[in-house]
């Protein structure tokens, strides 16, 4: 009876199929051990020059992680980077508050020299808001 | 993340094969060279980060992404339509029985005849030949998957297909390889 008619399962078959496939894998393998001395040389070559691309980006990495990519431009890094971006505005409210607090010192002063001269002078107070005196101001002098 | 030394450990340990691999695709060592090397600097540029374990399954997947960017620049370049997807032979193997063939090359693999009429560098280039000439997607998923030993998942990862294409095409090149092999007298 012809093989051809033998009934085999498909697990059977896919048995026998990797069975012969990894015999001729082997046998690809033996085969690329011997590859010529100038390809060998030209691959040694790539691995080099992928090794090297690959210690450049893992050197270059790390330096931007920690620092950040502002340290990167300023080539520098740490607290005084933190400092140095901090102490403008410190410096700005610093000034934005002695103006303010001169400002209202300069408003108190006035204020209190006006009193004491309205309290020092010889015309009391009252008569300010006397009517007469209203009239005085309104009347033009010659 | 893998050390320099893995890294180079398993480029070393890779080379040769992915170069081979290429080889059967594009037919010629320089472009092979090129393509290998191309990928191994994108291997290294882009993933030298990962964990060892990682590295065969990515070079591989960049290696074929290498591979078919060679073919689309050579298309490009000689404006030549050439089908890389999925093409098949045009004759059938309707009548043709694996377990026959293997039966048969089991018997030749037995007998001392068949290793002293071919030798051994003369069965080696047969077979180097008789891959080189399957179709490109049937050759791919049968040296993914049965030279560098990935599983069929990883097989259809890398090849961008089912898992049930990577099993089509894995049957059908081991079918055309027997075939071709036992018309030739090799046994395995």
């Amino acid at each position: 009876m012809k093989n051809s008619n033998t009934q085999v399962s498909a697990a059977v078959v896919d048995a026998l199929q990797a069975r012969l496939a990894y015999r001729i894998a082997g046998r690809l393998s033996e085969s690329a051990e011997t590859v010529d001395a100038d390809v060998a040389a030209r691959l040694r070559f790539a691995r080099e020059q992928a090794l090297a691309r690959a210690g450049a980006v893992r050197a270059a990495a790390p330096a931007v992680v920690r620092a950040g990519p502002s340290a990167a431009l300023l080539g520098g890094g740490g607290w005084w980077l933190k400092l140095a971006s901090v102490l403008p505005l410190a410096a700005l409210a610093g000034g934005l508050f002695l103006i303010q607090h001169l400002h209202t010192q300069s408003q108190i002063a006035t204020a209190a020299a006006i009193d004491a001269d309205l309290l020092t002078d010889d015309l009391p107070p009252a008569a300010y808001t006397d009517p007469g005196f209203v009239e005085f101001l309104k009347t033009p002098r010659e | 993340m893998a050390s320099d030394k893995e890294l180079s450990d398993f480029l070393k340990s890779a080379e040769k094969r992915a170069f081979k691999r290429v080889v059967y695709a594009v037919r010629d060592d320089h472009a092979a060279l090129d393509v290998v090397q191309d990928a191994m600097i994108r291997l290294a540029e882009k993933y030298a980060d990962r964990p060892p374990a990682e590295l065969p399954l990515l070079f591989q997947r960049i290696l074929s992404n290498a591979t078919m960017d060679w073919f689309r620049r050579q298309k490009v370049r000689n404006a030549h339509v050439r089908n890389f997807s999925d093409f098949e032979s045009s004759d059938s193997d309707g009548d043709f029985d694996i377990l026959e063939t293997l039966e048969s090359m089991d018997a030749l693999a037995g007998s001392e005849s068949a290793a002293e009429t071919v030798s051994r560098a003369q069965i080696m280039l047969a077979i180097e030949t008789e891959v080189a000439a399957l179709p490109a997607r049937q050759r791919e998923a049968f040296l993914l998957r049965y030279w560098e030993e990935l599983d069929v998942a990883e097989t259809a990862s890398v090849m961008g297909c089912s898992e049930g294409s990577v099993k089509t095409h894995c049957s059908r090149a081991v079918h055309a390889l027997a075939k071709a092999l036992q018309a030739k007298g090799i046994g395995l």
